[in-house]
Order: structure tokens, then C-alpha cells, then sequence
């Protein structure tokens, strides 16, 4: 099982490895969309985490991009700051999953999980 | 704007219209009762101007028949002729000169001399064949004075007859054309009626007195027929000839019986109106019953106010009537002139009633108009415009109360500006702190991910000491904390949009109450719902009013202690012409304190022990319900009570339901 996280603040990227590799799942991360792409156009992943707001490109052309290169891969959308606005665009681009920050380890857990199954 | 305008409803064309018809009404009963009054005494001074023009007339007629006498006596008295005692048929040469002088000095129809037994010696234009033995007279003059022995003078009828016999050359002058028979007939003298050939004559007879005896006597008159003399001489006399519109104004007649045979009445032609009749009446009056007569009359064509009365012959018999008129229609004109007059008073009047409501109506309708124009100001929004100066009559009183109205409606506007401003500050406020939450909260949220997860990462271990894993969980509880703040925050940031639906007002309130039931129950407070069951749908976000309603029954119970009271009441209710209801939560509570009453809506008031609530229910409320177009008031008394007041504006589901007809009306 391998997971991308995309997020521009290493602290959510750190603290995603510490609970996912903890479930034995293998994590890649990315700082930037351009960096997230990158990786996706070279790795198969079984679920992208991605955040919304971030410096640049924002989480939803890296939803776009993933949607592009890997289209039947899950991606689950992380926000802080949750608007209806904001569910509404990323259900336009066909993501459904999605969980706010701050989250706890089983809270994460459960979202990832839902993810892929809904998914599978 | 055209309030000078005369308008068929204003009071200006009232006025005026009553004014007018006012001194219409004048003007017309002074037409009518002032004309009639003229007509009627000029009518009165017209006939008894007749009546004396009628005396003078009587008189001129009279003077002839005198005049005549009296050179006949001269004649008698002083004529070397009758030095020879009495009259003989051989004087016949010598009386004939002097009988011809009378006739050119008198200008005579018929004179002549007969000797004391009536037998003519000297007949004027007359000889009669000297063999023959001398005629006796037939005049009725000469006969009056062989009857009476003396003197006479007046008037006497000659039938054809007679005048035949007086001299031939009379008759075709006495013969009057009849005109009631026709043209044809008319030519033929036969055809004429006794009344037609007879002649009326003025004359005298006089007794010629030689040596105390009667010698003869000597005669002379005129036919009056066809004579133009006497008639004119009145005309003239009497009525100066006057000329009104091109006809006499006065006229005269002399009458044989009833047929007019001397006259100054002219027809259309310009033709003396011989030969015609006076009228059954006149007549009857006059000729009959011997009465003078005065009326109005028509001559021909025109008609007269007249006089008439008889006139006698030398026998004392009627024989004729003497007739004069003057032109009604110079009398008729006066009234005329003056209903021109009065209709001239009468229209100056309405004039001047026009200018009078007009400037009156002007002074009084000033303030009004100012007051009317004020109107129009206010409506568009002016609401302290000019009345004008007030004045002192009752429209003075008006005026007051208008400007009182005018400032109780600036009171109004600028207490609905202040609330209006209060609500201003209140939404800014709102945006400011949600607009930093939204920013505040992206920041904190990523290290408390970190913290949340780092923690919980950590409690996982089973190795933990018993006063790091406590010391390690009040950590992961108080950031707990710290993330239900934040989203309390975002929360309230969010709050920018409603989607509404059609909503039952009451089963949502009873949703929510039937959700906070138990907390009641447990806390020992009634929690009574009290339903107006006559409402519509109204539109409504039904997550976030139920939340609304939830945050203030919360707020209720808290506030209340056991064995208190909460209620909630729905009830249809009208504010500013817009129909809506109002929703009543009022508890038995510990209420608020006046100083805090204005803060309550503020976000993150509150008086709650710390941690126990985040200070955004209410403004968060608040918040939800002006979205809704609604109102929230709030009305508290200390150890008393607080009774929220929600009003929420019913809008048209017409819309709503016609793009969206598929959606669940109910809950």
C-alpha cells in the first residue's frame, strides 16, 4: 500500500507518515503540486492525500492532475478550514472523501480506510 | 406639478362655479323682475301718453271744423252780399265769388249758400241749369241749422247720395277701395259696399243774419276720406314726425264706423292703409258702448300701443272713431336695451365673482397647496420640507398638526437609521472577526494536527509512566479544546449563505424542542411549546434555524434554575406591511443584566463560566436570522426573566415551488 500526501506544511506531512507508517502503509510526500506530479507521473500510488490551500498551485489543479494521470486512484482531500464552496468544487472534480484539520490518528485512519474502499 | 390648474373637483372651481351661479341667479331674477317692472311702467306711461296724444288729436280734429266756423261767421257777419235782406236765386253771381274766395282761403271739398228754406243758390262747382226752380239741400250741416237756427260745426256723414248731389266730383274721392274683396272687384266702383261710398265730413253751417232775420245760410266743410291733412297734422304735431327704424313711431286714423279712411299708417309699399277694418273688439268698445279705448293692437303689421275713441256727429250719433298708436317696438326696444343692460350687469358680476374666487380662493388655498406640495416631498423622501408661514384660521390648525406629523416621522427615520447603523456595526463586526477566523484558523489548524496526532501517537505506548500518560492526556484534552474553539470560529465564519426551503415553522420549533426535552426534564425546568396553528410556510434554512432555536432553548435552560419556566410561542404577526412570525422564547431565568444587554449579540460575549460556551450562540443567531430578512429583540428583567423575540418575514412561496416543485414540502 502506498499513499502520496501532498502539503505545503511539512509538520501535516510529518504527522501523516507518523500515523499511516504506523499501519504499515508506505508514504510519499510532496511539497509542492509540481513535486506531487511529478511523483505521480512516476509511481503508482493506491490514495493521494492532498491539502487545499496551499502557496502557487492549490490542492484542486493538483486534484485535476491526479484525476488526469491516474484516474481511478482515490484521493482523499484534507482542509483546515472546510467551507460548502469548497465540497462542492472538489465533488465537481469527482472527490467525494475528504477530512478537516486538525484531525486525531483515528480519525485519519478511518477517512483513509473509507477512501480506498469506496474505491475498491 | 399643476396644482394651478382649475380642476372640476377643486375647491377653487367650486368656489367659483357657486360665486358664478350666485350672481347668475342675481342677474336673472333682476332681468326678469326688473324688465318686467320697466316694461310695464314704460308701458303705463306709454298709454297714458297716448291717452294725451289722443286729447290732442281730438283737439287738432276738432280746430278744423271750428276753423271753418269760424270764417264762415266772419264771412256772414261781414259780407257786403247779405245787405239785402234774404237770399234770392238772382243773387246767385255775387254769393257765387264769395263762395269761391272761402273755398281757396279754407281750401274746402264743399261750400255753398242756400236762402232760408234751404234752397241751394250758390253750391261750389256746381252750376245747376238756371230754368230750373233752385234744389233743396241735402247737407246735413245747412239742415242742423234750419232745424236749431243756429250755428253748427263738427262732423256729419254724406252718403254717395248726398254727395252726388253736394258736388260729383266728391263721390270718386269719398269711394274707399275695398281691400278685403279682391283685385279684380276692386277696380269696379259697384262693387263697393254703402259703407265704402259714404263720406265722413267736417264742416259748419252758419245762419246769414240780416237785420235780426235770417237771410240764408252759408256752408262749407271737408271729406275727411282719403284726407291726409288732419292725419299728418297729428303725425306731426303729436309725434314730430319722429322715425324709428324707418317707421313712424306715431300714427293716426280717422274711422267711418269701423273702416280706417284717413290714416297715416302706411304699409309695406309705403301705401296709406286705407280701406281696411278695425278690429271686433275695438269696434264693439268704442263704436258701440262709446268708450275710450287703450291697449296694445296690431296695425297691419306692427304692433301699437293705441287709443281710440268715438266720434259723434253734428246729431250726437257715433259715426266714426279717431285712432292714434305709437310703435310698441320703441317701447319693446327699451326693455331689450335693458335686459342688454342687466345681462351686461350680470356677466360684469360673474367676471368679477371669476377674480374675486379666484384671488379668494387663492388665499385660502395657499397653505393648503403648500401643505399639498409638502406631501408630495415627504413621499419622496424630504421629510422636513417648507408648509409655508401658518396661518391664523383653521387651516392654521392643520398646518400644526401636519408639521407635528412631519416630526414625528423625522423622530421615526432617525431612530430606524440608528437601528439600521446598530445593525450595520453589528454584520461589519461579524465580517471582520470572520474573515480572521478564516485566516487564524489555517494556521493553528496544521500545528494542532501535529500536537493531536504527536499526542495521541505517544499515548499509544504502553510504556508509559502513570504521570506522563495523565500529564500527556490533559494535553490531548485541552487541544481538544483549543479545536472545538476553532471551530466554533469557523463555524461562525462560514455562516454566509442560506439555502431555504419551504418549512413549517412549528414542526421545526417542535423538532428542536423535542431534541432538548430530556436536558429539561433532568434540570427540572418546563419546557411548554404554545403553537399558532393558522401559519404558512415560511422559507427557511432548516439546519441553521433549528440550530437557532436549539442555541436559545440552551441559553434558556441555563439561565433558568429548577422549577422554572421556558416558553415558546409562535404567532402570526404584521411589521411594516410585511406579514411574518414572531417567535417568543421567554424563560423564568436569572435574566440579564442592563449592562450586558447590548453586548449579548457581540461575538464571544458571554457570561458563561470559562470553557463552558464560546460566545458566538447568539451572534451566530443573530447572525442566521437577519439572513432570513428577520429581526431579533431581546427584553430581560433581572431574577425575572428574558424573552427573546424572533420575527422572520413570510416570503412568496409562488417562486420557490415553481423551480423546485419536485422538493419535500415537509420535514
Amino acid at each position: 500500500m502506498k499513499v502520496l500526501v501532498v502539503d505545503d506544511d511539512l509538520i501535516v506531512i510529518k504527522s501523516c507518515c507518523k500515523v499511516l507508517e504506523a499501519e504499515g502503509i508506505e508514504i510519499e510526500s510532496a511539497n509542492t503540486v509540481e513535486l506531487g506530479e511529478a511523483l505521480l507521473l512516476n509511481k503508482a500510488f493506491d490514495l493521494m492525500l492532498t491539502d487545499i490551500k496551499m502557496p502557487g498551485q492549490d490542492g484542486f489543479e493538483m486534484i485535476k492532475c491526479a484525476k488526469q494521470i491516474r484516474p481511478d486512484m482515490p484521493i482523499l482531500m484534507m482542509t483546515g478550514y472546510l467551507t460548502s464552496d469548497t465540497i462542492s468544487n472538489i465533488r465537481r472534480l469527482g472527490v467525494k472523501n475528504y477530512i478537516s484539520k486538525p484531525f486525531t490518528p483515528e480519525e485519519l485512519i478511518k477517512s483513509v480506510k473509507t477512501a480506498l474502499n469506496s474505491f475498491t | 406639478m399643476t396644482f394651478n390648474i382649475i380642476k372640476i373637483y377643486s375647491i377653487r372651481f367650486k368656489l367659483i362655479a357657486s360665486l358664478i351661479v350666485v350672481s347668475l341667479l342675481i342677474g336673472l331674477i333682476s332681468i326678469l323682475v326688473g324688465g318686467n317692472l320697466l316694461y310695464k311702467s314704460v308701458l303705463e306711461e306709454a298709454n297714458n301718453r297716448i291717452r294725451q296724444d289722443l286729447n290732442v288729436a281730438r283737439v287738432i280734429y276738432d280746430e278744423r271744423a271750428y276753423s271753418v266756423c269760424l270764417a264762415l261767421e266772419v264771412a256772414a257777419a261781414s259780407g257786403t252780399e247779405f245787405k239785402n235782406g234774404a237770399l234770392t236765386y238772382e243773387q246767385e253771381p255775387l254769393l257765387a265769388g264769395l263762395v269761391n274766395e272761402l273755398v281757396n282761403m279754407l281750401q274746402l271739398d264743399f261750400a255753398g249758400i242756400t236762402d232760408l228754406h234751404g234752397r241751394v243758390i250758390v253750391k261750389y262747382g256746381y252750376t245747376s241749369a238756371k230754368n230750373s226752380s233752385p234744389p233743396e239741400t241735402t247737407n246735413p250741416f245747412v239742415l242742423s241749422v234750419l232745424k236749431n237756427n243756429n250755428k253748427i260745426a263738427g262732423t256729419s256723414v254724406m252718403e254717395h247720395n248726398k254727395l252726388l248731389e253736394e258736388n260729383p266730383l266728391l263721390v270718386n274721392r269719398a269711394d274707399i277701395k275695398d281691400v278685403t274683396i279682391t283685385q279684380k272687384n276692386a277696380s269696379s266702383s259697384d262693387a263697393l259696399s254703402t259703407q265704402h261710398r259714404t263720406a265722413l265730413t267736417i264742416g259748419s253751417a252758419v245762419p246769414i243774419i240780416y237785420e235780426g232775420e235770417t237771410a240764408g245760410v252759408i256752408y262749407g266743410g271737408f271729406l275727411i276720406n282719403k284726407e291726409t291733412e288732419i292725419v299728418d297734422k297729428i303725425g306731426e304735431t303729436v309725434f314730430k314726425n319722429e322715425i324709428y327704424k324707418k317707421r313712424n313711431v306715431g300714427t293716426a286714423t280717422i274711422f267711418y264706423n269701423n273702416l280706417r279712411i284717413a290714416t297715416s299708417v302706411k304699409d309695406s309699399s309705403g301705401k296709406r292703409a286705407l280701406g281696411t277694418f278695425a278690429s271686433d273688439e275695438v269696434t264693439s268698445r268704442v263704436l258701440k258702448q262709446g268708450e275710450m279705448w287703450t291697449n296694445r293692437a296690431k296695425v297691419l303689421d306692427d304692433w301699437y300701443i293705441t287709443a281710440y275713441e268715438p266720434i259723434t256727429d253734428i246729431m250726437g250719433k257715433r259715426v266714426g272713431m279717431l285712432y292714434v298708436g305709437v310703435l310698441e317696438a320703441k317701447y319693446l326696444d327699451l326693455r331689450t336695451k335693458a335686459i342688454a343692460i342687466f345681462s351686461g350687469i350680470t356677466l360684469t358680476g360673474v367676471v368679477i365673482a371669476i377674480i374675486l374666487g379666484w384671488l379668494f380662493t387663492g388665499r385660502i388655498m395657499s397653505p393648503v397647496s403648500h401643505l399639498i406640495r409638502a406631501s408630495a416631498e415627504i413621499s419622496q423622501g424630504n421629510l422636513s420640507p417648507d408648509i409655508g408661514a401658518i396661518s391664523k384660521d383653521d387651516i392654521g390648525q392643520l398646518q400644526e398638526k401636519f408639521l407635528l406629523m412631519t416630526q414625528a416621522l423625522q423622530e421615526r427615520e432617525k431612530r430606524q437609521k440608528a437601528e439600521s447603523e446598530i445593525r450595520l456595526i453589528q454584520s461589519e463586526k461579524q465580517a471582520s472577526i470572520g474573515k480572521l477566523a478564516a485566516g487564524v484558523a489555517h494556521e493553528i489548524n496544521n500545528p494542532l494536527t501535529a500536537v493531536l496526532t504527536f499526542t495521541h501517537m505517544i499515548l499509544r505506548r504502553k510504556d508509559l509512566d502513570c504521570e506522563v500518560r495523565s500529564d500527556l492526556e490533559t494535553v490531548a484534552t485541552q487541544t481538544e479544546r483549543v479545536r472545538n474553539i476553532v471551530k466554533s470560529l469557523l463555524d461562525f465564519s462560514r455562516q454566509t449563505e442560506i439555502s431555504t426551503e419551504p418549512t413549517d415553522v412549528n414542526q421545526l420549533i417542535e423538532k428542536s424542542v423535542k431534541l432538548m426535552e430530556n436536558q429539561a426534564l433532568i434540570k427540572g425546568v418546563n419546557l411548554i411549546f404554545k403553537s399558532d396553528k393558522n401559519l404558512p410556510l415560511f422559507l427557511l434554512d432548516r439546519n441553521q434555524c433549528t440550530s437557532v432555536f436549539i442555541n436559545m432553548i440552551i441559553n434558556a435552560l441555563d439561565a433558568t434554575s429548577s422549577g422554572g419556566k421556558i416558553k415558546i410561542e409562535t404567532q402570526g404577526c404584521t411589521i411594516n406591511n410585511n406579514n411574518g412570525v414572531e417567535i417568543e422564547i421567554s424563560d423564568t431565568g436569572s435574566g440579564i443584566l442592563p449592562e450586558n444587554i447590548g453586548k449579548i449579540f457581540d461575538p464571544f460575549f458571554t457570561t458563561k463560566e470559562v470553557g463552558a460556551g464560546t460566545g458566538l450562540g447568539l451572534s451566530v443567531s443573530a447572525g442566521i436570522i437577519q439572513r432570513h430578512g428577520g429581526t431579533i429583540k431581546v427584553h430581560s428583567k433581572l431574577n425575572i426573566g428574558t424573552t427573546f423575540t424572533i420575527w422572520i418575514p413570510h416570503k412568496l412561496l409562488n417562486d420557490f415551488i415553481k423551480s423546485d416543485n419536485s422538493k419535500e414540502v415537509l420535514i
